[in-house]
C-alpha cells in the first residue's frame, strides 16, 4: 500500500479509495510521451507535480494500483542552485512575478526493478521514442531525462533500450501516446520557424509516428493518443501584448522585420512596428521593461525586440517575436501532424483525444467548473503553470478528464471522471520554502526562458545563444553561448 | 435604486402593500419551476384541483369564472407556511466530488393571501385577490465556508406579490365567464462568492461576496387573466382558466464585499478590481402563462371529485441575464431553456354536514432540463399528497390543508452536459400547511 501511495500520490490514492469499486477495464497501463506526459510544471519535474500528471490521474481512475513514475525529489532553494529551478509565483518589488521557488533534486525510486509506467520524457519528440536509446545525464534535454525516465545508461539493466521497448516489456493492455508537441514547440519558444531545425517536416513526422505505432500497436492492446495542441496559444505567447498602450490608443512594439515583413526603420527608431497578428513571447517582458521594443518617442530605446534566427551550421538564436507568417507555418504543421495522428491511430484501431480542439475551446471560452471560471491567462487563469507553456495540476486534471471522456465515448467504457475538488482547492506549493526572485512586468526573466528552453529540448543538437538585456539593433545578441 | 419602472399607486394602497410585503418572506417553489399554487386551504386539501370547482373567494386565483354564481359578499384570508423537510445534494465527480454532502437550509417560510368577491348585479360579480404566485427561497448551509457550490449560488430568492382584479359575468345560468388584470410586484436577490486563482498556490480561493438585490415594490409588471366555467348538469362543473405571462424588468443594486485571503499581495490586487459602492444591476424574468383545465363532479351523498390538468408555458424562461450597466466584463448570461410543463391533479372531498374532509394527489413535471440543474435551482418531478378538512356554513367557515411534496431524486451525472459542471444527486421533500377563514355577508 505504501508503495502504491508513493507511486500515484496521496491525492490520487484518496480518489481511488473513495470511488465506488468497479471492475478494472485494463490490467496494465503505460504512458508514452514528453514533458506533458511526465507532468512538468513550472519548468521542472518533481514529485509534487508528478503526482498530478495526467497519466497518474488516469491510472487512479482506472484503479491501477502499481502505476510507477520516475519520481524526483524537490529541494529547497540554495545559492547557488544545485538543480534545475522550479518556477512559481513570488512577490517581489511590490508585484506578483515569477521566480524559482524550489529546485529538482535526486531521483526517488531509481532502483525500481522494471520500467516505469509513466515513460514521458521531457524534451522528447516522436523520433526519440524509438531512437533515443542512450540516456546521458550530461547530454541535451531529452538525453538527460531519458537517463532519468528510461535509465538507459551504461551499467543499467535498461542500457540501450528506447521508450517503446521499455513500454513493451511491461506488456500493457493500454498505452496512452501524447507526443509531437516538441516537434513544433521550439518554433514558438525560440521565435524561429524553420523546418528541419525547429520544426519537424510533416513527412518526417508521418514516418516517425508510423515507426512508433509499428512498435506498440499489437492485438489486444488499446492505443489512446493525444494530438498536438496549438503551441502559439499558451500564455507564453499570448500574455505580452504586441501593442503598447498609449494615451488614446495603442501602438505596436518594434521588431526587426523578417523576409515576409521587411523593415526599413525610421529614425530615431532602429526597428519597425510589428504587423497585426504578431505574437510577443513572455521573455519580451524583461526587454520591454528596459525600453527595448519601445519607440524613442515613447521613452524607449528604439531598438527592436529580437526575432529568432538560425545561423548555419548549428547556432540557434532565440527571439521573442512570432511574425504572422511564422504563426501560419506553425499552425499549418500542427494541422498536418494532427492529420497524421488521426489517420495512423485510426489505422491501428486506436482512439484520438482531440487535445487541440479542447484547448482551443478553453482558450476561447474558459473552463467552467462549479461556478469557477478557469482560463489560459498567465498566473491567474489556473490552467497553465508558471512557465507559461506546461499545464498546471488543474490543467493536467482537465487533460486526464478529456482522455477519460473520449475513452468512455469511443470505447464504451465507464471510467469515472477525476475528482477536481482536491486539485482546485489544495495549494500546490513546495514544502521546501519559497524564493523571492523575479523581475519585469510579468517577471519572466531571460534566465527563466533559458531554463524553459532546456526543459523543452529547444537546443537539440544546436548551440543556443541567448540574447541579453541591452540588446543592440542587430537581430539577437550573441553575447552568451550556452551549450545545452 | 432607480425607479424607472416604478408604478404609481395610491399612497394608501402602497402602505397596505408595504405591510403585506413585510410579511411576505421567500416562498419555496413548490409547484413546477418556481410557481406556487397553494392559495386556498380547501384547494390545497384537494390536490389543488380547483379550476373546475370554485364557489368561494379563492376561485379568484384558481378560476375567476368560479365566482360567477356567488350571490353575497365573501372574503377570505389565508396563511401559508412552507418548509423543506429535506434538501440535500450528494456530490459526484468531477465536481464537487464523491462523498460531498451539501444541505439546503430548512427554514419555515410564510406568506398570506386574501380574496374578496362582491356581487354588483345578478349577473356581474367583481373579485379581488392578493397572492404570491411565484417564489423561490433556496439558501445552502455553510455558504461561506465548506459549501462547494458557493461560486454558483449561496442564496437565491424570488418574491412576488400579485394583485388581481376580476369581473365575472353569468352569460347563462349554466355559464360564467370572467376576465381580469393582474399586477405583479416582484424582487430578486442572488448571493454567491467570487472565485479567483491564488497565483502563489495555484489554488482557488473565494475573494469576494457578491449580492444582487432588488426592491419588491419598485419592480413589477402587468398581466391579465380569464376564465370560463360551465355547469352542463347540476352535478358537474367544467372550468378553464388562463393567466398571461408577465415580463418584469428588475432594477436593483449590487454589493461586492471583499473576502480576505490572508495574502496581502493578492488581497491588494482583488481590492483594486472590485467595484465600490452599490453599482446598479438589471435583470429580467419572463414569468410564464398558464392554462388550468378542471372538472368537478358531485358524486352524491356530499362526495365531490375534482380532476385537473395544468399547463405552464415555462419555455418563456429561456435565459437569465444579469447586466451591470456601469461595470465592464461582469455581465452574466445563463441559458436556461426550460420546457413547457404539465401537472395532473385529482382531489376528493367528503362532506359531513358543515364539515368536510379532503384528500388529493398531483404529479408535477419539472420544466428544467438537466444542464440547468444547479445549486441556483435544482428542480425535479414531484409526487404530491394532500389532505385537509374544513367547516363551512353560508355565513362563515374555515379550512385547513396540508401538502407533502416528494421530489424525485434527480441525478445529474457525467457525461450529462452541465452549465456549471456541478454534479450529484439532489433529494428534496417539502411540507406546506395552509389555513383560511371565509366570511360572507
Amino acid at each position: 500500500m505504501k508503495k502504491m501511495l508513493r507511486s500515484i500520490g496521496p491525492a490520487a490514492a484518496i480518489l481511488a479509495l473513495a470511488a465506488a469499486p468497479v471492475s478494472a477495464q485494463f490490467d496494465h497501463y503505460v504512458a508514452l510521451g514528453d514533458s506533458l506526459t511526465a507532468g512538468v510544471e513550472g519548468s521542472c519535474l518533481v514529485e509534487r507535480n508528478q503526482e498530478a500528471s495526467f497519466p497518474a490521474v488516469l491510472a487512479a481512475q482506472l484503479h491501477i494500483a502499481d502505476f510507477e513514475q520516475p519520481l524526483v525529489q524537490e529541494l529547497a532553494l540554495t545559492s547557488p542552485l544545485v538543480g534545475p529551478p522550479c518556477l512559481g509565483a513570488v512577490f517581489a518589488n511590490n508585484t506578483i512575478t515569477v521566480g524559482p521557488i524550489s529546485q529538482m533534486g535526486a531521483p526517488l525510486n531509481s532502483l525500481l526493478p522494471r520500467p516505469y509506467d509513466n515513460l514521458g520524457i521531457p524534451g522528447a519528440n516522436v523520433d526519440d521514442l524509438v531512437h533515443l536509446t542512450e540516456g546521458n545525464p550530461n547530454g541535451d534535454t531529452a538525453q538527460r531525462f531519458s537517463a532519468l525516465v528510461l535509465r538507459n545508461v551504461p551499467g543499467s539493466p535498461f542500457d540501450g533500450l528506447n521508450a517503446v521497448t521499455e513500454a513493451n516489456l511491461l506488456n500493457p493492455d493500454l498505452i496512452t501516446l501524447w507526443i509531437g508537441s516538441n516537434d513544433i514547440l521550439t518554433s514558438a519558444t525560440t521565435g524561429v520557424f524553420l523546418p528541419g531545425v525547429t520544426a519537424t517536416p510533416p513527412d518526417v513526422f508521418d514516418a516517425n509516428y508510423a515507426e512508433v505505432l509499428e512498435n506498440i500497436a499489437i492485438s489486444g492492446r488499446t492505443i489512446v493518443a493525444g494530438n498536438v495542441p496549438d503551441v502559439t496559444a499558451s500564455p507564453f505567447t499570448t500574455t505580452v501584448p504586441a501593442r503598447l498602450t498609449i494615451p488614446g490608443g495603442s501602438t505596436p512594439v518594434l521588431g526587426p522585420g523578417n523576409d515576409a515583413y521587411p523593415c526599413v526603420p525610421v529614425a530615431p527608431d532602429h526597428g519597425c512596428p510589428v504587423p497585426d497578428g504578431t505574437l510577443v513571447t513572455l521573455p519580451a517582458s524583461a526587454l520591454l521593461a528596459q525600453g527595448i521594443g519601445v519607440p524613442v518617442a515613447l521613452g524607449g530605446t528604439g531598438n527592436p525586440l529580437p526575432d529568432g534566427q538560425f545561423i548555419p551550421p548549428q547556432t540557434l538564436v532565440p527571439g521573442v517575436l512570432l511574425y504572422p507568417d511564422e504563426i501560419a507555418g506553425i499552425e499549418e504543421y500542427i494541422a498536418a501532424y494532427n492529420q497524421t495522428i488521426d489517420e495512423q491511430i485510426a489505422g491501428v484501431g486506436g482512439v484520438v483525444v482531440d487535445i487541440n480542439a479542447i484547448f482551443d475551446e478553453i482558450t476561447a471560452h474558459g473552463y467552467h467548473i462549479g461556478g469557477i471560471a478557469l482560463s489560459t491567462a498567465f498566473l491567474r487563469g489556473g490552467i497553465f503553470s508558471a512557465d507559461g507553456v506546461h499545464p498546471s495540476s488543474i490543467g493536467y486534471t482537465i487533460v486526464a478528464n478529456a482522455f477519460i471522456q473520449t475513452m468512455n465515448a469511443e470505447l464504451g467504457l465507464e471510467i469515472p471522471p477525476p475528482d477536481f475538488n482536491h486539485v482546485l482547492f489544495t495549494p500546490n506549493v513546495p514544502q521546501t520554502g519559497a524564493g523571492v526572485r523575479g523581475g519585469g512586468e510579468w517577471g519572466y526573466s531571460l534566465s527563466m526562458w533559458h531554463d524553459l528552453l532546456r526543459r523543452t529540448g529547444a537546443a537539440r543538437g544546436y548551440s543556443l545563444q541567448m540574447p541579453e538585456s541591452g540588446l543592440g539593433r542587430t537581430r539577437g545578441g550573441l553575447r552568451r553561448v550556452i551549450r545545452d | 435604486m432607480r425607479q424607472r419602472h416604478r408604478v404609481q399607486v395610491p399612497r394608501l394602497r402602497l402602505a397596505l402593500l408595504a405591510g403585506v410585503a413585510a410579511l411576505l418572506v421567500s416562498a419555496n417553489a413548490f409547484s413546477s419551476g418556481f410557481q406556487v399554487m397553494t392559495h386556498g386551504a380547501r384547494a390545497t386539501g384537494m390536490g389543488l384541483a380547483y379550476a373546475g370547482v370554485g364557489g368561494d373567494p379563492t376561485a379568484v386565483f384558481y378560476n375567476p369564472a368560479g365566482i360567477g354564481w356567488m350571490k353575497h359578499f365573501e372574503g377570505y384570508v389565508g396563511v401559508n407556511f412552507l418548509t423543506r423537510t429535506e434538501g440535500e445534494l450528494t456530490g459526484a465527480a468531477p465536481f464537487p466530488g464523491a462523498g460531498v454532502i451539501e444541505s439546503m437550509e430548512n427554514n419555515w417560510y410564510f406568506f398570506p393571501d386574501g380574496y374578496a368577491v362582491l356581487p354588483l348585479t345578478q349577473e356581474l360579480n367583481v373579485g379581488v385577490g392578493g397572492f404570491a404566485q411565484y417564489g423561490l427561497g433556496l439558501k445552502w448551509d455553510n455558504p461561506n465556508t465548506t459549501f462547494t457550490g458557493q461560486f454558483i449560488s449561496q442564496n437565491a430568492v424570488i418574491q412576488s406579490l400579485d394583485t388581481n382584479l376580476n369581473f365575472s359575468y353569468l352569460l347563462f345560468p349554466q355559464l360564467s365567464i370572467a376576465a381580469g388584470v393582474d399586477y405583479r410586484f416582484s424582487k430578486v436577490q442572488l448571493e454567491r462568492n467570487q472565485a479567483a486563482i491564488n497565483p502563489f498556490t495555484g489554488a482557488v480561493v473565494p475573494v469576494a461576496h457578491v449580492k444582487l438585490n432588488s426592491d419588491l415594490l419598485s419592480n413589477g409588471g402587468w398581466g391579465w387573466n380569464a376564465g370560463i366555467m360551465i355547469k352542463p348538469v347540476e352535478s358537474i362543473s367544467i372550468g378553464a382558466a388562463y393567466r398571461s405571462g408577465i415580463n418584469i424588468d428588475y432594477e436593483g443594486e449590487a454589493t461586492f464585499t471583499q473576502r480576505p485571503t490572508g495574502n496581502a499581495a493578492l488581497d491588494a490586487i482583488v481590492a483594486a478590481s472590485l467595484p465600490t459602492g452599490n453599482p446598479p444591476v438589471e435583470t429580467r424574468i419572463e414569468f410564464p402563462s398558464s392554462i388550468n383545465l378542471g372538472v368537478g363532479i358531485e358524486l352524491g351523498n356530499q362526495w365531490l371529485l375534482a380532476l385537473e390538468a395544468d399547463w405552464t408555458e415555462w419555455s418563456k424562461f429561456e435565459s437569465l441575464t444579469i447586466v451591470f450597466p456601469t461595470l465592464v466584463g461582469r455581465d452574466i448570461f445563463r441559458a436556461t431553456l426550460w420546457e413547457d410543463s404539465w401537472a395532473y391533479r385529482v382531489g376528493l372531498e367528503k362532506g359531513f354536514g358543515p364539515w368536510a374532509v379532503r384528500v388529493g394527489y398531483y404529479y408535477d413535471n419539472t420544466p428544467q432540463p438537466d444542464f440547468d440543474v444547479s445549486p441556483l435551482l435544482p428542480d425535479s418531478d414531484r409526487n404530491v399528497y394532500t389532505a385537509g378538512f374544513g367547516y363551512n356554513t353560508e355565513r362563515w367557515g374555515f379550512d385547513v390543508g396540508a401538502l407533502l411534496l416528494k421530489f424525485k431524486e434527480r441525478a445529474i451525472l457525467p457525461p450529462t452536459p452541465q452549465t456549471d459542471n456541478y454534479f450529484g444527486t439532489y433529494k428534496e421533500t417539502g411540507l406546506v400547511l395552509t389555513a383560511g377563514i371565509r366570511l360572507a355577508l
